[in-house]
């Protein structure tokens, strides 16, 4: 009998069987993109199968058709040899087929007992919801991903790591044999993403199917037994994980061959952009004091809740300075809001790009030019052809496909959302640009884009302050880093000179004399 | 082909289509309604509607809702009468200051709304109230009649044979339209309505764009109040009972999505003109006031849902005649 070994060292036999699930040639088409252009894939029970390709190779979409939110115009599904159609979600449920979404699929102003049970609540004898069924039911899923969260949370509270999380416990929570994971680790840290990892390995045991979908390439090489690429909706290839190579694996996915150093510039000048001084805030800022430098990459490292984001929110205008005071360019300055910030000429490219960052009612010009509409004003009115000029050259700048200039901005992949917020902070001639997680969901292809924008902006002398959880991005792409813990900055080093294992050590406490690993 | 699934896609298109093919029903109906004295009295029946649906644009595309434009515009109407026949003010000055009334009425929606942080609805359904209680409780209850000779030409003058609230509504309709489009307070509310916590982000300042629309909205509703006195040459609590619902449904039949973000102001006066030409039809054959309604309120389904299914529409039409190619 072959016996598979993937990376993290687990042996598996593939025993000569027929595959549990089997997708034969499906298409799905939206308006004006095919999605998917006759995929085949097949699903071996017990196996972690990878799904890997760039934003809009399709990865969602076929998770979606399998979970029955999409019904694909041509192709068919067999589970255990028999052909099997979904009409809805629901009927993909019972037949056992559990999902985790990307965007998460939660009610925010339900509990998370709610949410877990969400149209299947168990009954008591006279029909009505069996409550402490679901509390019990509940606390065993949420042990079982060792998450310290209380049943009875509203959702909208939650970090978006422990929202995460209750995605992932609610599918779990399923009676499936296929489980199929979308970017299950996208807001998780380093520690959650490990516990995962095991869950994953637990579940396979019982023969349950588990189709990984990530843009951590690494995470996917590891925990997979085979590995199938998607590009442009099409199928590429299928290996196991032991016949592939990182290298291989993203050309395959963007057709180009990548160098795998990040490609950092030094750029930082001994002038100062920006000075912080004993921070406080009323959203948990402790006494944090920092410098950036004209052209600096000032990175912000931590683990989640640390603080970073409450850090960058202070600067940004959005909490309440309690203590201490922030200087730009030598002047000091006293947020009131965010639209002060941008007038002082900070910028910001948020976490949750959905939510925060793009308007889904305009196109790409329109989101272009929303932080700095004064310059496109002729007279005293806005000129709409200048701003589809704009719009245009930035387009072209940042390689976002020319329907952006069309259509709403909803219809691009999260990477050329993520471009088109980059480039309203261009347009807006900000000096200091916050990004927070600039890389989170977006394939390698954007990500370098990003690196290289970034590095555009040093070279221009445009300092940015980077928080992101991707910690060799982060110790790459920074010229100095802050570890922050607590609301507090422990320690300020210079980029190069820490090793992941060493930051992970300090941001979780473990402490600086943490062995170095090579 | 491609100009053809272009206009399917724009906005105005689904209520213009709806406008026409009423129009095209009432007319084959009855020969009456394209003559020239039928179209006059339409345009002077949707004048008061058009005008205030102008704030109520403002404010939906902001996310919120107005319930009160109905309730200005008696305290309007009302204010006006007191002033110019009671007091005996000259009919500018009464007017200038009723336009400021309907300000100070904006202001207090918008003010509760934003800063205040009570939803619009809410605080638009209690100022529905009290600012026609005000207007009961200034008039003493009675309406008052013949408020000035000056004020009758305002409304029935003519100009170039063409009745004057008809140039009234499409020059406030021009000033509208540039102000949303061109202007950065007007960019400023589509960015506001479309994602709040965006437009925050990208430095709008968002309760004071909220505010805006609600202070815009309070002055359409005050000229629309002095479009109403001129007509009737009258002040009334009971007037404007349903112009807060109507103005409403003149922008969500002209494509405005209640979530905010989406809209424009031509197509809310399509939306206006349906709904006075639906009315018109029905007042020329005669058609007894029980149907009416029931007729209204199938137009009013029917216009939202052509605009709503105009996309897919667009996408079939593009589909029978083009290969759908791979992105």
């Amino acid at each position: 009998m072959e016996m598979i070994v993937n990376r993290s060292g687990d042996r598996r036999p593939i025993p000569p069987q027929k595959p549990s699930w089997e997708i034969k040639e499906i298409s799905k088409a939206f308006p004006g993109v095919q999605a998917l252009d006759c995929v085949s894939m097949e699903i071996f029970p017990g196996e972690v199968h990878g799904l890997i390709g760039e934003n809009g190779s399709g990865k969602s979409t076929l998770a979606k058709c399998l979970a029955g939110v999409h019904q694909p115009e041509s192709g068919e599904v067999f589970f255990q040899n028999k052909p099997i159609v979904f009409h809805n979600p629901m009927e993909a449920k019972i037949a056992g087929v559990a999902t985790i979404y990307q965007e998460f699929s939660l009610v925010a102003t339900l509990t998370v007992a709610e949410n877990i049970f969400l149209g299947r609540y168990p009954r008591t004898s006279s029909g009505m919801i069996d409550w402490e069924a679901v509390h019990e039911g509940t606390c065993q899923v949420l042990d079982q991903l060792s998450l310290n969260i209380d049943s009875g949370a509203v959702v909208k509270g939650l970090s978006v790591a422990e929202q995460q999380l209750v995605e992932i416990a609610k599918a779990i929570s399923i009676e499936s044999n296929l489980l199929i994971m979308d970017e299950p680790t996208a807001a998780l840290g380093v520690v959650e993403s490990r516990h995962l990892m095991e869950l994953i390995r637990r579940l396979t045991k019982s023969g349950k199917a588990i189709i990984y979908i990530s843009h951590r390439l690494d995470e996917v090489l590891e925990i997979a037994d085979r590995v199938t690429i998607l590009k442009d909706g099409k199928w590429v290839a299928t290996l196991p994980i032991t016949e592939l190579k990182m290298k291989d694996v993203v050309r395959m996915m963007i057709g180009v061959d990548i160098e795998e150093h990040y490609p950092k510039e030094m750029n930082a000048q001994p002038a100062v952009c920006l000075e912080v001084k004993n921070l406080s805030t009323d959203n948990d800022v402790r006494n944090v004091s920092f410098t950036v430098n004209v052209g600096e990459v000032f990175g912000l490292a931590g683990m989640l809740g640390s603080g970073r984001t409450e850090i960058a929110r202070a600067i940004y205008g959005l909490d309440k300075i309690t203590a201490g005071s922030i200087h730009l360019y030598g002047r000091p300055v006293k947020f009131q809001s965010p639209s002060d910030a941008v007038t002082a000429g900070v910028g910001m490219v948020p976490e949750n790009r959905t939510a925060d960052g793009c308007l889904f009612n305009f196109e790409a010009p329109q989101n272009i030019t929303l932080s700095r509409l004064k310059e496109l004003l002729r007279g005293p009115f806005l000129s709409l052809a200048f701003e589809r000029k704009v719009g245009e050259d930035y387009v072209r700048r940042m390689n976002i496909p020319a329907g952006a200039l069309e259509k709403s901005v909803r219809f691009l992949s999260g990477g050329n959302q993520q471009k088109v917020i980059i480039a309203r902070w261009l347009f807006s001639q900000a000096r200091l640009l916050i990004m927070d997680e600039p890389t989170q969901g977006i394939d390698i292809g954007a990500k370098l884009e990003v690196y290289k924008v970034i590095n555009e902006l040093t070279a221009n002398g445009i300092s940015v302050i980077l928080i992101s959880s991707d910690f060799p991005e982060l110790l790459a792409m920074s010229d100095r880093v802050a570890v922050v813990r607590d609301g507090r900055i422990l320690q300020i080093t210079k980029g190069q000179r820490m090793t992941e294992y060493q930051l992970i050590g300090i941001a979780s406490g473990m402490g600086s004399n943490a062995e170095a690993e090579s | 082909m491609k100009l053809i699934a272009k206009f399917l896609r724009s906005t105005v298109v689904g209520p213009l289509v709806a406008l026409l093919l009423v129009a095209a029903v009432v007319s084959l109906a009855t020969p009456r309604f394209f003559q020239a004295q039928n179209l006059s009295n339409i345009s002077l029946q949707v004048a008061t509607v058009a005008v205030v649906s102008i704030g109520a644009t403002l404010v939906i595309l902001t996310g919120g809702i107005d319930l009160s434009p109905g309730s200005t515009v008696a305290l309007v109407t009302c204010t006006l009468a007191i002033l110019v026949k009671n007091y005996g003010l000259p009919l500018p000055v009464g007017i200038a200051l009723v336009l400021l009334l309907g300000i100070v009425c904006g202001f207090i929606n918008g003010f509760f709304s934003t800063y205040g942080k009570i939803p619009s609805f809410i605080v638009t359904l209690a100022t529905m109230s009290i600012y026609r209680g005000l207007a009961f409780l200034i008039t003493n209850g009675t309406p008052i009649f013949s408020i000035s000779p000056q004020l009758d030409p305002l409304f029935y003058g003519k100009l170039l044979g063409i009745p004057l609230p008809f140039y009234y509504v499409i020059g406030l309709y021009i000033v509208g339209t540039v102000f949303l489009r061109n202007t950065i307070p007007g960019r400023g509310i589509y960015a506001v309505g479309g994602n709040e916590s965006a437009a925050r982000l990208t430095g709008i300042r968002v309760n004071r764009t909220r505010l805006m629309a609600f202070v815009l909205a309070g002055l359409s509703a005050a000229i629309g109040g002095v479009l109403l006195a001129a007509w009737l040459d009258s002040g009334s609590p009971n007037y404007g009972a349903n112009l807060g619902l109507q103005s409403i449904a003149a922008a969500v039949i002209g494509g405005a999505s209640l979530m905010g973000g989406v809209g424009n102001m031509i197509a809310t006066l399509v939306g206006a003109l349906i709904v006075a030409v639906v009315q018109n039809g029905l007042n020329l054959l005669a058609v007894p006031a029980s149907w009416q309604d029931i007729t209204l309120g199938s137009v009013i389904v029917l216009a939202v849902g052509v605009d709503m299914w105009r996309s897919s529409i667009g996408y079939a039409f593009s589909r029978l005649f083009r290969r759908t190619r791979a992105k």
